[in-house]
């Protein structure tokens, strides 16, 4: 019968584990901050290349083209967060667009045979709730059907997209300009307003980056959200309601694809039903660039908007530094892939440093329970 | 004695949990080595590195005397090392050959899976395991036990050198296990070496030549099984007089709070077997209510029809009198009551999230004001729990990961209390927690319950089933079998009620009355 | 100018109202069923009509041109559209085989990839007669009626040199790089464009036919160079994406923007002075072209013309647009 106790660690042991930690950490803060070296690289890259890159003009057109995909991914972001996907967005795009299009050139209305034509607000508030009601349909084939998000939300990009051919009859809707006469002029301004110098669009993508981040910081829907993400079970548990939290997301989600797509018409002051097709995978490369984990709870505002500017001032860089088309469809792909790359070896790296600060801690205090 | 299989030095860090510290673990052939230790003390991490489905953090593996670490499960076959899962590693939707041939299926001439072969080799082994089971039944039709056998015999037919076996006997009958030790023996005298791990200590002690105990990942005893007895087992598991570990306590029972009154819930895996069947209870106010019973006894899916989380097929629960109907989990938290779930990675803990947020999770609404949460109160109230269940942590931002199990668990009950519950549910809180958490964990609960808190936890552990609650219940298959006073009952009368009617049903359950 | 068909207030007011999306995809879907089953006559027979898509407008005229056509002339019509899919293609020409059909009419998807389903087909003993696009086989189909990209965009070309005053900086837009027009029509235009020196392209992109694409870039193009005095595109869509990012810059009207497909909203931008000119394909008499030579065969066992014909198209200006309705002239 013999008994022995755990043999002590060495003193050489604890130096190297705490040295190993502290190098880890440093190595972290840097992968952090990688979206915004990546934004800087291409800065710096194409300023040299082209004169014309960066001035204060060109910075704000290519700051409202990133605005149509930013509004788009910050609500695919709280949809990547609950660890979902919504591949409806682009679709949703165009049925916004055909809607707004529809609206202002009259809609009749059935047994009245009177022609309406709604005022420009009533326009972009009825086109938000088309926006809304997909996603509200999202939310509860993925909440009370059990679809998996990425089947229901697949779905609805076809059953989206046909509404929008089927409103539109397959045309294009020209001159949203509206008519005096009628009272509903001022769509254009949502495309080619300049409120304080910059266009409504930025605008649109600052006011919206605000209220989700106010959202995801400081209400209790945020810390739900981070918590159904993360851990559905436990959050379910822990008293979430969790169905309902999925549903708002999609719905959000809707709603800002709507908004997008409102923005896309004005601009271009007409609304094509097959507009916004990819636009979700451009969303969702924003979001993921911007660090967010597609399996939930992991993301950010920041992030998400830093993801967008690298995709939309790559795309517009090499537009005027003359780069060919085909180029232009092979970089983006390799700067996504490169910077999913960058955010898996960064949670390597969080894992190691976890476990080796974790091991020189328990090192020098065995005692630690 | 030669060891065949050894491990030297080895260490094992998960996250900020220490699995193992520098253990050294021979294996002999020709001899059964029962390896012992709490939950938590790090026995299945030791068998999974031997098995080559986790890697050392420090040390190695020596096969035959030669430094050999199995780079996964598949190696360690190649090998001659085996291992029967605590957890069932089989897949449910395939049929019995399928399983026990996976990854190495009998091959005809043209390459394809030879069905007659493998069904023949399946009937044999099921014959020497007297289990006539069809080969061809899918596992998911299969009880419990059956599905340990086809583990057993999974591990048979690889004709292992080193066969490691992690409890395989939690949903056998008493015969089966006689079967299997049976079987053991025969295996022993072919030169195979046989580790055992099991939470039946009697049952373990007596197949075993060898003992081994683990204590908080490090290896504190070890002896020939004819020299010790159970006793020695227990306090080396335990590391100290295990009546100092759960300090006597004066109870002062109030009112009943909570009420169950022929309870039934369906098994949510599977909905035509009851999981709880007619099962009444009462607990009153201050008082610490214990439930014993195995895996599969129906423990949890109790406390989660309590906590609103399952709903009951028939039967009432009532909260101080007033019927909880069905309502869901989120209005049984604003009522008062609060569930610990059993596998807290699983269920309790959202790793994405800081310490801090875990514990508020539960109890947000307190905090809001307006649209927003006030992070001012919630931030007193997390520091305040944190310091009130003793987590040991850098503060409310650390990451989850970074807490060792034990302190984990500490969160997760500290996300209970937040809630300012009436009623606590807690779900074998001990799990994979070392000795001197589970003690501040007891504590804290018994200084809860001076305050007024009724208290449910369950537990598989009998020392902790003899010494904590100020009443017991004991639970098979669903049903109450048994009833006392803390006192009342011995360690070998609660194992043989727990076992569920195999051993001395009757008997039992008159005692019990 | 559009028509307001209570069908499609129908269909707005579906989804927004009673929510249910399913309804509403039934509710509309007509354009795929067989029509005129109660006019058929003695001459009668199933004419299948297949075209590439039908939210694109050019495509959708076609297809409605040939289908009016062969109802006027008696026949019972499928419409179906095959996404520039050649597998679609192909199951949809078998349903046109095993309903027994007299004649396909086919807007195909793919010059190689169509020869076979066209071959299978004939051997049915159905006659297929192509329009739009070519196939690079002949003997096969009965007909290939296509429209003269290249002529077309020699003809867009010519006008765009003499608005411009055969001097300046221009920008081409190109279609989709992999169909085979984009690279015809950009072709079309450099042969013309290439024999004026003072004539200098400061940017050629690629924005697959899409308006919001070409939209962006445009603006884009701008930030790098505003001194532009025309664009040319290689369809009418990227046009009015150009139009638009012009008047975005409040350069409206001083550039040339010339187009090509005679798109109705195109001719709206040339009526308004947005446009300078587009080359009209006549989708439209081409269809109808095709319809007649299928009912002439089903008749007569001829088509009494070539195989490979090709229609001219024609050029749009402010001029002449008032004279131009939906592909081809009123």
């Amino acid at each position: 019968m013999t008994t022995t106790t755990a043999p002590a660690p060495s003193e050489h042991d604890t130096t190297e584990l705490a040295a190993t930690a502290r190098r880890l950490s440093i190595l972290n803060g840097l992968f952090e901050l990688r979206a915004f070296i990546a934004l800087a690289v291409l800065i710096v890259v194409f300023s040299l290349l082209s004169d014309s890159f960066l001035t204060v003009t060109n910075v704000i057109t290519m700051t409202k083209h990133v605005a149509i995909n930013a509004v788009i991914a910050l609500g695919m972001l709280l949809v990547i967060l609950k660890g979902g996907i919504d591949l409806s967005v682009g679709s949703i795009v165009g049925l916004s667009g055909v809607v707004a299009g529809e609206l202002l050139q009259g809609m009749s209305i059935g047994v009245l045979d009177v022609v309406a034509y709604p005022p420009v607000w009533a326009v972009i508030v009825l086109c938000i709730a088309v926006g809304m009601l997909v996603g509200l349909v999202n939310g509860i084939l993925v909440t009370r059907f059990r679809v998996a998000p990425f089947i229901a939300t697949l779905g609805m990009l076809y059953v989206a997209r046909g509404l929008a051919l089927l409103i539109s009859n397959g045309a294009t809707y020209p001159n949203l300009g509206g008519s005096p006469a009628l009272g509903n002029t001022g769509f254009g301004f949502l495309g080619s307003g300049r409120p304080l110098g910059l266009p409504t669009s930025i605008w649109l993508m600052a006011i919206l980056a605000a209220a989700v981040a106010l959202l995801l910081v400081k209400s209790p829907f945020g810390r739900w959200l981070y918590a159904t993400g993360g851990n559905e079970r436990a959050a379910d548990l822990s008293g979430v309601p969790v169905n309902r939290v999925k549903t708002i997301v999609y719905v959000v989600s809707g709603a800002c694809a709507a908004i997008a797509g409102l923005i896309i018409a004005s601009e271009l002051t007409s609304a094509a039903p097959q507009a916004g097709e990819t636009y979700e995978l451009n969303a969702i490369a924003a979001v993921v660039i911007g660090g967010a984990a597609l399996s939930g709870g992991r993301g950010t505002v920041r992030g998400t908007l830093v993801g967008a500017f690298v995709i939309g001032f790559l795309a517009d860089g090499l537009v005027i530094v003359g780069v060919s088309t085909f180029w232009q469809i092979l970089i983006k792909g390799a700067v996504i892939v490169l910077a999913v790359m960058l955010d898996q070896g960064q949670q390597r790296f969080q894992r190691r440093q976890g476990a080796a600060a974790s091991a020189a801690a328990a090192v020098t205090k065995p005692a630690s329970h | 004695m030669t060891a065949v299989l050894r491990a030297r030095e080895v260490t094992k860090v998960y996250g900020g949990t220490h699995a193992l510290k520098g253990v050294d673990f021979d294996v002999a052939a020709g001899r059964v080595t029962a390896l012992f230790g709490e939950n938590g003390a790090g026995k299945s991490t030791l068998m999974k590195i031997l098995a080559g489905i986790e890697r050392p953090t420090t040390g190695q593996v020596e096969l035959d005397g030669e430094v050999t670490q199995p780079r996964s499960a598949r190696d360690a076959a190649d090998h001659g090392i085996s291992i029967i899962h605590q957890e069932l590693s089989l897949c449910p939707n395939l049929s019995v050959q399928d399983n026990l041939f996976l990854a190495r299926e009998i091959r005809g001439r043209t390459g394809a899976v030879d069905r007659a072969a493998q069904r023949a080799a399946t009937t044999a082994v099921m014959r020497r395991l007297e289990e006539p089971i069809d080969p061809d039944r899918l596992v998911a039709d299969l009880r419990l036990g059956q599905q340990q056998i086809v583990e057993i015999a999974r591990a048979l037919l690889q004709n292992a050198r080193v066969l490691i076996m992690d409890e395989p006997t939690s949903a056998l009958t008493a015969p089966e296990v006689a079967v299997l030790f049976r079987l053991i023996r025969e295996l022993t005298a072919a030169g195979v070496a046989v580790v055992y791990i099991s939470h039946h200590l009697d049952e373990a002690l007596e197949i075993a030549d060898d003992v081994v105990v683990l204590r908080d990942g490090a290896l504190v005893a070890t002896a020939k099984a004819r020299d010790v007895e159970l006793s020695w087992i227990v306090s080396h598991m335990v590391g100290r007089d295990p009546d100092a570990l759960f300090p006597d306590r004066e109870p002062e029972i109030g009112e009943p709070v909570l009420a169950l009154d022929g309870l039934v819930v369906a098994d949510p895996q599977n909905p035509h077997r009851l999981a709880v069947d007619q099962l009444s209870l009462t607990l009153h106010e201050g008082e610490i209510l214990g439930i014993y019973g195995l895996m599969g006894s129906g423990r949890t899916e109790l406390l989660e029809a309590v906590a609103g989380r399952i709903t009951p097929v028939a039967g009432t629960i009532e909260l101080g009198g007033e019927p909880l109907g069905t309502t869901g989990i989120r209005d049984r938290i604003a009522r008062g009551i609060a569930l610990v779930p059993e596998d807290r990675q699983r269920d309790g803990l959202v790793q994405t999230m800081s310490v801090g947020q875990n514990i508020s999770l539960a109890g947000l609404a307190r905090f809001v004001r307006g649209l927003f949460v006030n992070r001012d109160t919630e931030r007193a109230a997390v520091s305040k729990i944190i310091s009130d269940v003793t987590v040991k942590t850098s503060g409310a931002a650390a990451a989850i990961g970074s807490l060792s199990g034990g302190n984990q668990q500490k969160v997760v009950i500290g996300k209970a209390l937040l809630t300012q519950p009436r009623v606590l549910l807690l779900d074998e809180p001990s799990r994979g927690v070392d000795v001197g958490a589970k003690a501040d964990i007891f504590a804290l609960v018994a200084a809860q319950a001076r305050r007024g808190l009724s208290v449910i936890f369950t537990t598989s552990e009998a020392e902790e089933a003899l010494h904590i609650p100020d009443r017991l219940l004991v639970l098979a298959r669903g049903r109450l079998v048994g009833e006392f006073r803390r006192g009342q009952i011995t360690r070998e009368d609660l194992m043989s009620l727990s076992d569920g009617g195999t051993a001395v049903p009757t008997e039992a359950r008159e005692r019990a009355r | 100018m559009r028509n307001l068909l209570p069908r499609r207030a129908l269909a707005i007011a579906v989804p927004l109202l009673s929510a249910t999306l399913f309804m509403a995809a039934c509710g509309g879907s007509d354009d795929d069923s067989p029509s005129g089953g109660a006019a058929t006559s003695e001459a009668g027979g199933l004419v299948a009509i297949i075209t590439p898509s039908a939210d694109n407008p050019f495509f959708k005229a076609e297809a409605d041109a040939a289908k009016a056509k062969a109802e006027s002339l008696g026949y019972e019509t499928s419409v179906a559209s095959h996404d520039d899919d050649p597998n679609k293609q192909s199951e949809l020409i078998d349903a046109a085989i095993s309903r027994k059909a007299k004649a396909i009419i086919l807007d195909n998807a793919g010059a190689d990839a169509s020869i076979g389903p066209v071959r299978k087909a004939k051997d049915a003993g159905i006659p297929v007669f192509l329009i739009d696009r070519e196939i690079n086989a002949t003997g096969i189909a009965n007909a290939q009626i296509v429209s003269n990209n290249a002529q077309g965009a020699q003809l867009a070309a010519q006008s765009f040199v003499e608005a411009m005053s055969s001097k300046g900086n221009y920008v081409e837009f190109v279609g989709k790089e992999s169909d085979t027009n984009a690279g015809v029509r950009s072709k079309g235009f450099t042969d013309v464009i290439s024999q004026y020196p003072d004539l200098k392209q400061v940017a050629k992109e690629s924005a697959n036919w899409d308006q919001q694409e070409a939209f962006t870039k445009m603006e884009t193009i701008l930030q790098k160079n505003r001194d532009i005095q025309g664009v040319i595109a290689g369809n009418d869509t990227m046009a009015l994406g150009v139009v638009a990012a012009l008047k975005a810059a409040g350069l409206n009207g001083k550039v040339v923007v010339v187009g090509f497909d005679g798109s109705p909203d195109a001719i709206a931008a040339i009526k308004a002075g947005d446009m300078h000119a587009t080359a009209l394909q006549p989708a439209v008499l081409g269809a109808e072209t095709a319809v007649e030579q299928a009912d002439k065969f089903i008749k007569t066992g001829s088509t009494g013309a070539e195989e490979k014909q090709s229609i001219d198209c024609e050029l749009v200006t402010e001029e002449n647009a008032d004279e131009f309705g939906v592909f081809g002239r009123k």
